[in-house]
């Protein structure tokens, strides 16, 4: 029985554990009228599993930038749909939603992402287990300029060609030396994709017969 | 301290003499060889107790049992041949199964989650009188990270330990006025306005 108790203790700690001391973290960094928002918005992320602290993050963020207090509380609510969406996604998708995937799940719909191109990242991603990585470059890439459906068509090829996770790390640096190049970020997307669906085509495997598409 | 003439700085190293300089830099010459010659010279006379003091305190220091415990020994090893070939094993199968299962789950994410990265920051304002760094990796505090003016030329650099993951941050010129890393992408912050973005990996900056 006393196990029991410890076991159930052991399994909760992980959500009380999310719930800091929120308001004294705000207090004298954002409008007052701010607190109560962020405390009920992260009350609802622990209750549905998602991270609190980009929620904090926003909220100091709109306070050092002197943003209003209502354009503070609806940043906050965009916050909070995306996490939402990135979970759901990221479960649709077939992994788990462990904080570090939503916040990086978060981050690529901030950056232009739709849930669904994030969930077909996702089921990408599977096979090399690169969740929280693959979701990361694809924000960026989409910061880039690279546009969404590219987006996916890149980071897809590139891990359906046995590229691992570091492999998929590098393409925002590909894509950003194909537009030093005087390429548009499209292009510089599309070239690579070409060049990781040539070695799939070509049964080459990732790493071999790797070949500059910037090239001429 | 008194930057001194290329040519005195020689004279003061015995390579020239007084009379090669050149008229204009003898006063500066005199002055220096003036300045060397007053330097007191005389030898430091230590305490006579300071020798005995000293040693005393690295007696009691040898005699700590802490450093007893893990003061370096000579240690002897004999292998029997049936001992080497159980090593061995061991070895191979440290070496070689955990790397297998690496293989298979290269989870990158968890395996480069507690590195840093080294990332340096640089901004061209020739106009600024203050720089300083914003983001999510110092609480958006814009006293943490002050950049610092390199040279002259209007340039303004910082360089941070990062943690692996994605930062949003902006340059802060003058207190007051948000400006965007030229250098990097750069997204809707929701307020308005724009953050840049970096994502560090464990291998450096992805971008």
């Amino acid at each position: 029985m006393k196990r029991l108790a410890w076991l159930l203790l052991a399994a909760a700690t992980p959500v009380a554990a999310q719930r800091p001391d929120l308001a004294g973290r705000l207090a004298g960094r954002v409008p007052a009228a701010v607190i109560p928002v962020v405390q009920s918005l992260s009350d609802s992320a622990v209750a549905h599993g998602l991270p609190v602290e980009p929620l904090f993050q926003k909220a100091i963020e709109g306070g050092a930038k002197g943003v209003p207090a209502e354009r503070i509380s609806a940043a906050l609510q965009t916050v909070f749909v995306q996490l939402d969406g990135a979970a759901k996604a990221i479960r649709s998708g077939g992994a788990s939603a462990d904080v570090e995937s939503i916040t990086a799940g978060a981050f690529s719909l901030a950056a232009g992402l739709d849930s669904g191109q994030v969930r077909d990242l996702v089921r990408a991603s599977l096979r090399a287990n690169a969740t929280a990585v693959t979701l990361r470059v694809s924000g960026m890439l989409t910061a880039l300029g690279v546009p969404g459906a590219k987006v996916v068509a890149l980071v897809s090829a590139t891990l359906q060609a046995g590229g691992q996770p570091g492999d998929v790390l590098a393409l925002p640096g590909r894509v950003q030396d194909g537009i030093a190049h005087g390429e548009r970020p499209e292009q510089a997307a599309e070239g690579l994709a070409r060049a990781a669906a040539a070695r799939v085509d070509g049964g080459l495997g990732h790493g071999r017969g790797r070949t500059n598409p910037h090239r001429p | 301290m008194t930057a001194y003439h290329p040519l005195v700085k020689l004279v003061l190293d015995g390579e020239l003499s007084l009379a090669e300089l050149p008229p204009d830099l003898r006063a500066q010459g005199e002055a220096a060889l003036r300045m060397v010659a007053a330097v007191d010279r005389t030898p430091v006379a230590l305490p006579a107790a300071l020798e005995t003091r000293v040693m005393a305190a690295v007696r009691q220091r040898a005699a700590s049992p802490w450093r007893r415990l893990f003061r370096p020994r000579e240690v002897r090893l004999r292998i029997q041949p049936v001992w080497a070939l159980a090593l061995a094993a061991v070895a191979i199968a440290f070496f070689v199964i955990p790397r297998r299962y690496e293989t298979r789950s290269p989870d990158l994410s968890a395996r480069v989650a507690p590195e840093s990265v080294l990332v340096r920051f640089v901004l061209y304002a020739p106009d600024a009188k203050q720089v300083a760094l914003a983001g999510t990796f110092n609480q958006w505090n814009q006293a943490a990270t002050p950049l610092v003016r390199a040279g002259n030329d209007g340039v303004w650099t910082a360089t941070l330990s990062l943690p692996v993951g994605e930062h949003q941050y902006a340059f802060v010129v003058d207190g007051r006025r948000w400006v965007t890393d030229p250098a990097a992408p750069a997204m809707d912050d929701g307020f308005g306005r724009r953050n840049s973005v970096l994502a560090v990996s464990g291998r450096g900056r992805a971008s």
